[in-house]
């Protein structure tokens, strides 16, 4: 808002002037009711022109009020500023098919729903956790009364942050190596290789986890131009489940407020299947099911169960 | 390249060699597993020539020249226990350059071919093993691709093998036992293939009995 503000719309004044137009309009149509309504049953046929009169040119003084008090406001709101504050999303408001691809409305819309959305959020989970389902002694410390406070956003971390958090859960297993690099901007991307079974390419969107894909140790993670690949899928079935496995434990380990246990929590769960091939399954005791290992691994308990199996 | 066992599988009794491949290919099919393709590997051996040999007479050491379609622009050159050497197709020109110290057994070349079948991501290949014109054996050989080290995924091999070839399942080849944590690589795959060759040659020619 307060980008808006210097750029040189007075926003006040807007919300004046709308408010200034709707009085303008009800005076208007007052005027024509007026008109309408014709002179008023009285004694005399003066009476009647005299008071119809002068209704009429109160309507009419009040009708000039209105427009002057716009046009005063019109002058104090001023012109946006030329350049795009919007960058390329501006851009793309100055499409003129706006029916076939109504594309930056619904841009628009998406982005104030996830805005309202987090805002929700995060003042459901403040409430909630003001009603801990704990039996423990210790409160949380935080009294029914005082107002949950607003969360700061863990959307925008510093870079270094996330280097520091990434590092040190590097460092937590030593059969796992983390390695973090940021070609495309200011999202993370982690190639981590767990032993000698499989690599994993992990998108990160400041400390969320965007997107896995996993490879088997022998595949190349890098395209012909030398960068990492994070589309093309792996060629063996079995890191084809794994990787559908993977995207459903980002899902699942979900906790806005701490992001980093989040990641130290899902790493814990790759780092599970360091014995993809050397695990049976916990439930019918084989290990293949349809040609697959058994490739699921419990969210809580870190089993190894085939898909099949699995609860 | 993803761990590989190469075994034989012996022939059943009363049939052919023929049929017993016919026998495990529809087995393969029936566990659902793709036709794609053949394959073909072959080995020659060579002996070190008597003019190397030093006076005290040690004796000569045979190398083995093979051949895999999997990987069409190598040639595989390996001793019996000691360094092995994988070469592109050039080699075989070398070695008619180096027929002064190593001379060539000609009737001793073996090959086997036969059909590749893709199961999940098992490779399978059944192949029938010739030397000149007669068939010897069976082999199989089953790829595991997304595994790399051997001791890893024996168990999960064996299950495999077990669901085709029954009761004939062989034992973990020796190869798995010498490379603990070593990353699999084709030279292991030519080793077992030699080892099954000299086992086959070593072997009585299969009766040519039921032929009639």
């Amino acid at each position: 808002m307060a980008d808006l503000l210097s750029v040189g719309v007075n926003l006040e004044a807007f919300a004046q002037a709308i408010s200034a137009i709707q009085a303008l309009r009800s005076s208007v149509s007052r005027v024509f009711d007026c008109l309408k309504d014709g002179m008023r049953n009285k004694e005399t046929l003066e009476g009647r022109e005299k008071a119809f009169i002068a209704h009429f040119q109160d309507n009419l003084h009040s009708v000039n009020r209105d427009l002057n008090e716009l046009e005063r406001l019109s002058n104090l709101v001023g012109k946006p500023s030329e350049n795009h504050p919007l960058h390329n999303s501006g851009l793309l408001s100055l499409d003129p098919v706006q029916d076939k691809t109504p594309l930056y409305s619904q841009l628009l819309q998406a982005y104030k729903w996830s805005n309202k959305l987090q805002y929700h959020a995060g003042l459901a989970s403040g409430l909630l956790n003001q009603q801990s389902l704990k039996r423990s002694a210790n409160q949380m410390g935080v009294s029914a009364k005082r107002r949950p406070k607003a969360q700061p956003t863990t959307l925008v971390l510093p870079p270094q942050y996330v280097d520091d958090v990434i590092s040190r859960i590097d460092r937590m297993f030593p059969e796992m190596s983390i390695h973090l690099s940021r070609p495309n901007g200011t999202s993370a991307m982690l190639l981590v290789t767990l032993g000698k079974v499989l690599k994993v390419i992990v998108v990160m969107r400041s400390l969320f986890i965007d997107r896995t894909i996993v490879r088997g140790y022998s595949e190349n993670v890098y395209t012909e131009d030398g960068k990492l690949d994070i589309w093309s899928k792996s060629n063996y079935q079995v890191f084809q489940k794994v990787t559908d496995h993977a995207t459903t434990a980002l899902l699942h380990y979900q906790l806005p407020q701490m992001p980093d246990v989040v990641v130290r929590s899902f790493m814990t769960w790759l780092r599970s299947y360091i014995k993809l091939f050397q695990a049976p399954c916990q439930r019918c005791g084989k290990f293949l099911q349809d040609g697959l290992p058994p490739t699921w691994r419990d969210f809580r308990t870190l089993e190894a169960f085939h898909d099949t199996c699995r609860q | 390249m993803g761990v590989t066992c190469v075994s034989q599988m012996p022939v059943a009794e009363g049939k052919s060699v023929q049929q017993t491949v016919e026998l495990l290919t529809r087995k393969l099919e029936m566990l659902g597993a793709e036709k794609q393709g053949t394959f073909c590997v072959d080995c020659e051996t060579y002996h070190t020539a008597a003019s190397t040999l030093g006076s005290q007479g040690q004796a000569g050491k045979l190398m083995y020249v093979m051949h895999n379609s999997e990987y069409p622009l190598s040639c595989f050159a390996l001793f019996e226990n000691g360094p092995w050497l994988i070469a592109d197709t050039n080699f075989d020109v070398l070695m008619v350059k180096l027929k002064g110290f190593f001379q060539s057994a000609k009737a001793s070349k073996i090959e086997t071919r036969g059909t590749r079948y893709q199961y999940c991501d098992f490779l399978v290949k059944v192949g029938t093993v010739t030397m000149g014109p007669s068939a010897r054996g069976i082999s199989v050989e089953v790829e595991y691709g997304p595994c790399v080290v051997a001791s890893d995924c024996w168990s999960l091999l064996l299950e495999f093998l077990q669901s085709f070839l029954g009761s004939h399942t062989p034992g973990a080849p020796a190869v798995f036992g010498n490379r603990h944590d070593a990353v699999y690589g084709p030279a292991d795959t030519m080793i077992q293939y030699m080892e099954l060759f000299n086992k086959i040659r070593k072997q009585q020619q299969v009766p040519v009995a039921g032929i009639r």
